[in-house]
């Protein structure tokens, strides 16, 4: 059932601000949806109609060139696994991880508390230059280079998504955990059990971030894998529509292709999307408090 | 409940631990396959592990027929990691970790005069002298190891192509059209470029045409020479200067600037990437780029695939006679294999840059790997529908060796805009802080050129900053 | 030890979590810093040579000007990426009909999963002199001569402050949409009996309610103001260099192009002490640690 947090309004009166507010996310919904049509079209045209300097909104020259090239030279079956399996896995993990740590966080008198915020808080200002070349010694010392797990680990955890759940979780009502501990129950059932069922707009943007995020990640697999049968997605189609313009060489990939191998990468999230937004959209279920 | 969820996560736990099973026994640590083989003293291991930007399959599987048509013609075991991209990152980050390559493909002289001062790379120079491949003329012109050598003479890379240079591309049939003749003389340009924007060489009724675009200051060295300014370091009397911020500069950009006020030159210069300006060229909206010698080819290429009947015609021309009739050109920088110093197969590295330049390398490296990208029966080669995609280009689309000839003709124009190449482009010297020099030097360029300060101004400017931060001595 | 026995489960929840920061976060940066008191070289020898490299960040004039470049730009991110969010989800919580409110969530989000290679071509050309979309409008509109907008380094800035805002305001939206939606329906029905009209509902009850969320998104927004790095380096170009190029781009230079490494390092821990410094500042004024 769908809910909104409409104050309870039940008459469908539009007023002027009603229509104003409408107009004004109109506008900046055509500027939203101006880069998305450009690629898309771009990815539909022919080869030289592509290089043309102008944004198309329309396909020039109608083709499935682009396509068909990533099609006929790139194995995608391959990356397209890597992928799924580094970012489904890696978003379970993280969620359900960077939860229980955002849990911790939210009891008002746990000793320490101070320095663990500070303890996350930094990890998030780790400057990545500074610590590529030891991170790939890490990996490297556990034989992590080259395999799936890498990807996996890499940014298991997040300070960001901790404090986001830990955000979410103080939303609930402090006193539903203090009368479920008068009734017997422990930390972690309090958590699995009542935490999680209700932060589900929380949870839900949280897994939505990380999977994007996890989908999109470009950096670590293209330092931590040289193997190329290990590439994932972004990385193998990069690896194909490299632009060596930069010196006298006889190789062009043309627009159209380059658009194509970018719809070919974000497709799955377009995808995945409007079923995870339900979440956003539902209230919470409070019958727990009425009591 | 307890147990509902202890299960869940014992689930997720366990499920994590078979992806890092799976995965670490099909995934190898492939740098301790490359170790230890010439520790042993015996045969040398004919393995390599080999780094590098451009030359290789276009795509993953292609590389593994790439490696496996190395065994095939010289019998080493070849893997070649090609990264997808953010090439300077990679190697920065595997080297500085510890791993271990054989041979390491660069194409920045600047990039190898930090190795070789970092004492990262072998000393090539016995092995080439004693290398009856290598130091034939006929394979590798003697004069052009100069361009390798640092400052004593040692020489620390092999060439993996011929680098070429760029110059004036200009639309050969347009200028036919208005009656003009190539343009030889900054003022002739200036009448040429200004016919251009004028008189509507596409026919397209549309005030649409420009003369000019670049891509920043990429590359102004065609016009630059009409004053005998040359970019980059040029050293006089052992002092370091820059040219472009000299008061001999004042007067060309002030040029640059009335071409961009009269609406000749392309407004969108400073923001412009190569690939933009290509795209303006090849689309009719642009008169004169500058580029690379080998694009000549590809324009013309390009347009007559999509067009058999088009008009279209690329010319390389000389750059702007400067005032004792001297034109400067631009060679762009070489592209080479380096051996690191901690490589573990060095025999079986030196044999590679042997084969890499003569006939089988050089087969391989630009037509492409035998029956997948081009088929040979009796002597003659047919290219397959794949091979025509990757243009004869597997990382060596021009190269030295003259015993080399390639079965399939230049495309039209290149081999004219490779003579001018020969005959009048010369190195860019980049000194060690150069990077830092040139984001002054076309800061306050593009700025006269733009218009938005005065040339003299901007050049003062430039010059003062780069003094004090101790980039040039004059 | 009382506290163990006590708060036992709780520690032993946040375990898994703390040692993968320790793995992967905190050794890694005490590697970090030991480079940046080295002269590291790619191989062979890394002589230690004590605070060289920081000394030669410090007395670089380019360093202090991309840090200048950094806390107007990023600040500039900061307040916008703050404010243009909130607007926008207070005003989509307004809409009435669902799939409108779902599509516009959806659309809002979509530059976001574009790179910022995508957004920043298209906004290059989209702000072009000649054929830009926006310079055309501002002529037939209001005569306006064409803006060079990121050729010049005053607009250049606004550019690089307003498309980040734009690209990243639906990822931020939806943080608040997620949040506006957890608060509790009776809260509303009790100010509404008491006669609250629309705007007093917004101002009296979803504001404070979304005090929490505020303060982490400020929080969190202020730990990557120092590191932007993407926007820039597609939206830059030397024209406007020297009124642009941020911190990390100076890093990048150093540790990677120029290989300098150990200087690289030295720079990259200097921004991690300014962020340091600023979110004490922030966390302080938001008193983020007290649960309410």
């Amino acid at each position: 059932m769908m809910r909104h947090a409409n104050y309870g309004l039940n008459a469908k009166r539009m007023t002027v601000f009603d229509w104003l507010n409408a107009l004004f996310i109109i506008c900046l919904m055509l500027t939203m949806i101006i880069p998305f049509l450009n690629v898309i079209s771009l990815s539909l045209s022919s080869g030289v109609a592509s290089m043309r300097p102008d944004i198309i909104l329309f396909p020039k020259e109608f083709s499935l060139e682009g396509y068909r090239t990533i099609w006929n030279s790139l194995d995608l079956w391959r990356p397209f696994l890597n992928s799924t399996i580094v970012t489904v896995f890696g978003t379970l993990l993280h969620v359900l991880l960077s939860s229980l740590a955002g849990y911790v966080l939210i009891h008002p008198r746990v000793p320490g508390k101070r320095l663990m915020i500070t303890f996350i808080l930094i990890t998030m200002m780790i400057p990545q230059e500074a610590v590529l070349i030891p991170l790939y010694v890490v990996n490297k010392d556990f034989h992590l280079i080259n395999t799936l797990t890498v990807l996996v680990l890499s940014g298991l955890v997040s300070g960001f998504s901790i404090l986001l759940m830990r955000n979410f979780f103080m939303s609930i009502p402090y006193e539903i955990s203090e009368s479920a501990k008068i009734d017997g129950a422990g930390d972690f059932w309090i958590f699995a059990a009542i935490y999680m069922r209700l932060a589900t707009a929380g949870l839900a943007t949280v897994t939505l971030f990380e999977f994007v995020g996890r989908w999109n990640m470009f950096t670590a697999p293209l330092i931590f894998i040289n193997d190329s049968s290990k590439y994932t997605l972004q990385v193998a189609l990069k690896a194909m529509i490299i632009d060596s313009s930069t010196s006298s060489s006889n190789y062009l990939i043309t627009t159209n292709v380059k658009m194509a191998g970018i719809m070919i990468a974000i497709l799955p999230l377009i995808v995945i999307y409007p079923f995870v937004q339900r979440f956003f959209m539902k209230g919470i279920m409070l019958g727990a408090t009425k009591e | 409940m307890k147990r509902k969820s202890g299960i869940l996560m014992a689930t997720l736990l366990a499920g994590s631990l078979l992806v890092t099973a799976c995965s670490s026994s099909g995934g190898s640590d492939t740098g301790k396959a490359a170790e230890g083989g010439a520790d042993t003293g015996k045969q040398p291991e004919m393995k390599l592990r080999i780094l590098s930007a451009n030359v290789g399959g276009k795509t993953p599987d292609e590389m593994k027929q790439f490696e496996a048509e190395i065994k095939r013609l010289t019998g080493i075991d070849v893997t070649i990691e090609k990264p997808a991209s953010d090439y300077d990152q990679k190697v920065l980050t595997v080297l500085g970790s510890g791993e271990k390559y054989d041979l390491i493909e660069l194409s920045d002289l600047g990039k190898l005069d930090q190795f070789v001062g970092q004492g990262a790379v072998t000393d090539l120079s016995d092995f080439v002298k004693g290398s009856s491949t290598l130091s034939d003329p006929k394979v590798i012109p003697t004069a052009e190891w100069d361009q390798l050598k640092d400052k004593d003479g040692k020489i620390h890379a092999v060439f993996t192509k011929f680098q070429g240079g760029t110059m004036p591309i200009v639309r050969k049939d347009w200028l036919d059209k208005l009656h003009l003749q190539e343009p030889k003389t900054l003022d002739e340009y200036y009448q040429v470029l200004k016919a251009f924007k004028e008189q509507d060489p596409d026919g397209n009724g549309k005030n649409d045409t420009y003369g000019l675009s670049t891509s920043g200051l990429y590359d102004i060295q065609g016009f630059m020479s009409a004053a005998g300014l040359k970019y980059r370091y040029v050293m006089k009397d052992g002092k370091r200067t820059i040219p472009y911020a000299s008061d001999e500069a004042i007067p060309m950009y002030e040029w640059f600037a009335k071409l961009v006020k009269e609406g000749i030159m392309d407004p969108n210069f400073v923001t412009n990437d190569t690939g933009k300006m290509r795209n303006l060229f090849l689309t009719d909206r642009v008169g004169m780029v500058t580029y690379w010698d080998a694009w000549v080819g590809m324009f013309n290429n390009l347009r007559k695939e999509q067009d058999p009947n088009t008009t279209f015609q690329a010319e390389a021309i000389a750059s702007a006679a400067g005032p004792d009739g001297n034109i400067l050109m631009r060679r762009g920088d070489p592209d080479f294999w380096i051996v690191p110093q901690n490589a573990p197969h060095v025999e079986a590295a030196e044999k590679f840059l042997e084969f890499w330049n003569s006939k089988d390398g050089i087969t391989l490296g630009s037509l492409g790997i035998k029956d997948v990208d081009y088929t040979e029966s009796g002597g003659q080669y047919t290219l397959t529908a794949e091979g025509k995609e990757h243009n004869m280009d597997h990382g060596v689309p021009f190269w030295y060796n003259e015993n080399v000839k390639s079965p399939f003709d230049k495309l039209p124009g290149v081999e004219a805009a490779q003579e001018l190449v020969k005959q009048h482009a010369t190195l860019e010297l980049a000194l060690p802080g150069w990077p830092d020099a040139e984001k002054i030097v076309q800061n306050y360029a593009l700025k006269a050129m733009s218009g938005e300060m005065p040339a003299a101004d901007a050049v003062k400017k430039m010059r003062e900053e780069l003094k004090s931060a101790n980039l040039i001595d004059e | 030890m009382r506290a163990i026995r006590k708060y036992g489960v709780l520690y032993a929840m946040m375990l898994p979590v703390v040692i993968y920061f320790i793995i992967y976060g905190y050794y890694p940066l005490a590697r970090g810093l030991q480079i940046s008191f080295q002269d590291y070289k790619l191989m062979g020898e890394r002589p230690y040579i004590g605070f060289a490299n920081y000394a030669a960040v410090w007395h670089d004039p380019f360093f202090w000007k991309a840090l200048g470049n950094t806390v107007v730009i990023g600040g500039g991110i900061l307040v916008f990426g703050f404010v243009a969010p909130l607007v926008i989800a207070l005003s989509l919580n307004e809409v009435m009909t669902a799939w409108f409110k779902k599509t516009a969530q959806m659309l809002l989000y979509i530059p976001h999963l574009l790179s910022w290679v995508v957004i920043g071509g298209m906004w290059i050309f989209l702000l072009s002199p000649d054929t830009g979309i926006v310079n055309l409008v501002l002529h037939k509109v209001a005569g306006i001569e064409p803006i060079h907008f990121l050729a010049e380094s005053t607009w250049a800035r606004w550019v690089m402050i307003l498309v980040s805002t734009w690209k990243d305001m639906g990822y931020s939206c939806i943080l608040f949409l997620a949040a506006i939606v957890s608060i509790n329906p009776s809260l509303y029905e009790a100010a509404r009996m008491d006669g609250a009209t629309r705007w007093q509902l917004v101002r009296f009850v979803t504001l404070p309610q979304l005090k929490g969320t505020m303060k982490v998104i400020i929080l969190l927004n202020t730990l990557g103001v120092l590191r932007i790095f993407d926007q820039v380096f597609v939206l830059r170009n030397p024209s406007t260099s020297s009124h642009v190029d941020v911190l990390m781009m100076y890093t990048f230079q150093k540790g990677i192009m120029e290989m300098q490494v150990g200087v690289g390092a030295a720079a990259s821990f200097f921004v991690l002490v300014f962020t340091l410094i600023l979110t004490l500042a922030v966390r302080t004024l938001t008193r983020f640690d007290e649960v309410e």
